[in-house]
């Protein structure tokens, strides 16, 4: 039978076809849970790289669970958003701020007088991550994202319970010059932010990543952060959107809600 | 010296076919003709046209930098000095320190010497380590290939240092020029084979490699803890004013790479380039005119967000590297395009890019070196197009 | 037997996929920038490679002319992205590395090539060997790439430190051209110089 029938084209391309199918959905489908679960893995392993919870051979999984607690919050009001709300997109489990951001329905256009991160859009309600020792809080991990010079970072914050600390720093993605603005993910660089006083003493924004070393002799040191030389441009992305991010325009409305609802607290 | 011509001849004999050092007759041969000029002339040339040689045209490179070498002294030494003023230090450290006093000389930023010398002590280092790097990799390929050295490394290791700030590493030093050597020219075949500038190559090997200490603000004064930007990075950031009058960068007195920064000894060096013939005019006039058109049309289009776009022609032209780049890298005879019109094109396009990378590139402020090397790559297609462009017009000529 | 070696061994120094015959360029440029990525790459283009000559093989005789390309086409691509779901879920930090270029093996040229130039006139056992060989071939350029970029670019090998950097307190200054791709150009072209001075037969004639 000559390969050339058109009866034997049609079966071969057929078979061919048929054969691959099976190949590759099988390969899908066994493979998916293993790959579900690694990604949830690396999002995992970052909130606890940023809170300083990450170490090296334990299990991610069952640190988390036992520190770490999750809630999406409405960014514009500040309020914990009720759990009964939640739905496929809108959990703590599969939240994607990339997917918030772009979609009509959970994502907004920031206007560009208040856009200083240059991100144009984000969502309307975020991931925030309590982390919880013995029933007491003891730091928060927020989501932040903007602009350096050639992409978009994402990275998460975390502050300490007193809400002005800054407890870790990290970058999970970005595109900088390798071994210029690329160093944000530098753990050396990393480390410095820890300690640094996010808020002044009336509660508004004074962190700031600056030009060059800073003098530590400045009173205004535990607001500085040294900038990474030679990429001018990624420092200030940096420094525009943590500023971004920890204003009114990002989280403001969220912190102002815990800060009343610890000073209760306390009375 | 009759010493010195006995001893050298006395030698020749170990180096010529059968003596024992025979593999080594390059570099004495180049040792030779560096201290004496030679007894013969190039065998073989890329562009022999007239009574001019290959050695001649460069060493009228040679001499066409020395005002910007003599500017390169006076001004590290000056911001240098004026850095140290402003910051209270009455001398410099280690041992450009030592022989500054063993001189008997100071640090003040007004006078002459003062500055002349301790500009020298750190541009010769630097040149000293070109020399001595680059020519290693000229004699080992010589030897292998079995010519003479050839004469363009010593205008690529004058070029060198004048485009580096005056505070490189000088391990940094030995490996640009390395690449330089032998990835920009030699792989190619040597001298007249390459088709980028050498001098361009290293730097640009420089500046992707260890960009911290080739760009930036703390790089271009030769003191330590003292940062001052250049002014095309002051125009680059809105964060900061531009600190230079236009005076002092066309007269050079800013901070930059050390023999940029003098559009004047530029200006000197393409008059007697241009004179003598041995630069291309159409080069430099055409570099000159695309960057004027694009500035001016930038100006025009403007920009709320982006403060390069306001920048003016007369500015650009004091800024960087542009004037030093123009004259005496663009026109580099190797790697620029041959035919006349194919200059017109070539230049043309440096100085349009080169505005474009300045302006609308956020990450380099600089883009003199980046238009030459994209545009020496397109060089040859450009002389191309011309070549078969003359043809066929003959041709078609001939043929009615 | 010296038949199998030749066709195992040639694709590695005098008929390399990448220096010889100048295919498969973009992904040995794009994932070579640390040694760990450059190895689990070029296992996956090993797998693809052997497994789509040998299955182009055993249906040589029953591939018409004309849909040739297309069979050969669907079972490459069906392979890649097995090989694709494989990395994701168990190498999942390099298959981030990686991004898009595991899916990339699909253009890659060398696959194509060795499926219509050998395995569509030999039979299975020579194919196979063809596409380990050329595997083997490939993986050898990545492996000397990488090598290369790790080492001098972040002065590491598989992650671990080898020069000490001057950011965290050693003496090695890394050297970011090697971080960027271009730098697998430079180290290609240089391979191949050395390769051609060593066997000068595969200088082309002009």
């Amino acid at each position: 039978m000559s390969a050339e029938r058109r009866s034997k084209i049609i079966a071969v391309a057929l078979g061919v076809c048929i054969v691959c199918s099976i190949l590759v959905s099988t390969a899908a489908v066994v493979l998916n849970a293993k790959q579900e679960e690694n990604k949830k893995i690396e999002k995992i392993k970052n909130i606890l790289i940023a809170g300083n919870l990450y170490e090296k051979g334990k299990d991610v999984k069952e640190i988390y669970n036992s520190k770490v607690e999750g809630t999406i919050i409405d960014l514009e009001s500040g309020q914990k958003l009720d759990e009964s709300k939640y739905n496929e997109e809108l959990n703590v489990e599969t939240f994607d701020i990339k997917d918030l951001a772009g979609s009509p329905q959970y994502g907004k256009i920031i206007p560009s007088a208040q856009d200083i991160a240059k991100i144009k859009r984000m969502p309307k309600y975020m991931a925030v991550y309590f982390v919880k020792e013995a029933d007491e809080l003891r730091a928060i991990i927020i989501p932040v994202y903007g602009k350096g010079l050639w992409s978009t970072m994402y990275g998460f914050i975390a502050l300490d319970s007193d809400l002005r600390t800054i407890e870790g720093f990290t970058f999970y993605e970005h595109g900088e010059t390798p071994g210029l603005g690329g160093e944000v993910d530098n753990p050396n660089w990393k480390r410095i932010w820890k300690g640094k006083k996010a808020f002044g003493d009336e509660g508004e924004v004074k962190i700031e990543v600056i030009k060059g070393r800073v003098d530590p002799s400045s009173q205004e040191a535990m607001y500085q952060v040294d900038g990474l030389s030679g990429s001018t441009l990624t420092t200030r992305g940096v420094d525009n959107l943590v500023k971004f991010w920890l204003g009114e325009n990002g989280y403001g409305p969220f912190f102002d809600r815990l800060r009343e609802e610890s000073s209760h607290e306390q009375i | 010296m009759r010493f010195l011509r006995n001893f050298l001849d006395k030698q020749e004999r170990h180096f010529n076919k059968g003596g024992k050092l025979e593999k080594l007759y390059y570099l004495y041969e180049a040792l030779d003709a560096f201290m004496y000029t030679q007894g013969k002339v190039t065998r073989s040339g890329s562009h022999i046209r007239d009574a001019i040689d290959l050695k001649r045209m460069m060493l009228m490179v040679v001499y066409a930098l020395v005002p910007t070498v003599i500017m390169a002294l006076y001004n590290t030494g000056y911001q240098a000095n004026l850095a140290l003023s402003k910051l209270g230090q009455a001398a410099g450290e280690g041992w450009r320190n030592t022989v500054i006093t063993f001189l008997g000389l100071g640090y003040d930023p007004a006078s002459v010497v003062d500055n002349m010398i301790h500009g020298a002590l750190y541009f010769f280092p630097v040149y000293i380590i070109t020399l001595a790097a680059g020519g290693f990799w000229e004699v080992v390929f010589a030897t292998i290939r079995k010519h003479e050295i050839q004469e363009g490394f010593f205008v690529t290791s004058l070029l060198f240092p004048l485009i580096l700030p005056p505070d490189i590493p000088w391990w940094q030093v030995v490996l640009g020029i390395s690449f330089g050597v032998v990835i920009g020219k030699e792989v190619f075949g040597g001298v007249g084979m390459n088709i980028l500038n050498p001098a361009l190559t290293a730097r640009a090997f420089l500046f992707f490699a260890y960009p911290a200490q080739i760009s930036g603000d703390k790089v271009w004064v030769a003191v330590d803890g003292y940062s001052r930007a250049t002014p095309l990075a002051e125009f680059a950031d809105t964060a900061m004013t531009v600190s230079a009058s236009w005076m002092d960068s066309f007269i050079g007195l800013i901070p930059g790479s050390m023999g940029e920064t003098s559009t004047l000894a530029c200006l000197i060096g393409a008059v007697f380039l241009i004179a003598t013939g041995v630069g291309s005019w159409r080069i430099m006039l055409s570099v000159l005119v695309g960057m004027v058109g694009t500035s001016l049309l930038f100006n025009l289009i403007g920009s709320s967000t982006n403060p390069m776009f306001q920048v003016t022609p007369l500015w650009h032209l004091v800024m960087g590297g542009f004037a030093f780049g123009a004259v005496y890298m663009a026109t580099d005879p190797v790697s620029a395009a041959m035919t006349d019109k194919g200059r017109y094109i070539y230049g043309l396009l440096i100085g349009v890019l080169v505005i474009l990378i300045r302006v609308v590139n956020p990450a380099f402020p600089e883009g003199m070196m980046l238009a030459i090397l994209f545009m020496n790559v397109f060089a040859p297609i450009i002389d191309r197009i011309f070549i078969n462009s003359n043809i066929k017009r003959r041709l078609i000529r001939n043929v009615s | 037997m010296s038949k199998y070696k030749n066709i195992l061994l040639d694709p590695i120094f005098n008929d390399n996929p990448i220096a010889r015959q100048i295919l498969g360029i973009c992904s040995a440029l794009a994932v070579t920038s640390k040694l760990e990525t450059s190895i689990v790459m070029a296992l996956a283009v090993i797998f693809v490679l052997t497994f789509s000559n040998l299955a182009v093989s055993l249906i040589r005789n029953h591939i018409s002319s004309s849909t040739r390309i297309l069979i050969e086409m669907t079972i490459i691509a069906s392979l890649v992205i097995i090989a694709d779901q494989i990395i994701k879920a168990y190498a999942f930090d390099i298959s981030k590395q990686l991004s898009v270029y595991v899916g990339l093996i699909i253009t890659n040229c060398i696959l194509m090539g060795r499926a219509e130039a050998f395995a569509l006139k030999n039979p299975p056992t020579l194919s196979i060997l063809d596409g380990l060989g050329n595997g083997f071939g490939y993986t050898f350029i990545l492996l000397f790439v990488g090598f290369f970029r790790e080492l001098f670019g972040s002065g590491k090998l598989l992650g671990y430190t080898i020069f000490t950097l001057n950011t965290e307190g050693g003496w090695y200054n890394p050297n970011g051209l090697f971080l960027l791709s271009p730098s697998a150009f430079i180290i290609i072209g240089l391979f191949i110089w050395f390769v051609r001075t060593w066997k000068p037969e595969q200088v082309e004639e002009e």
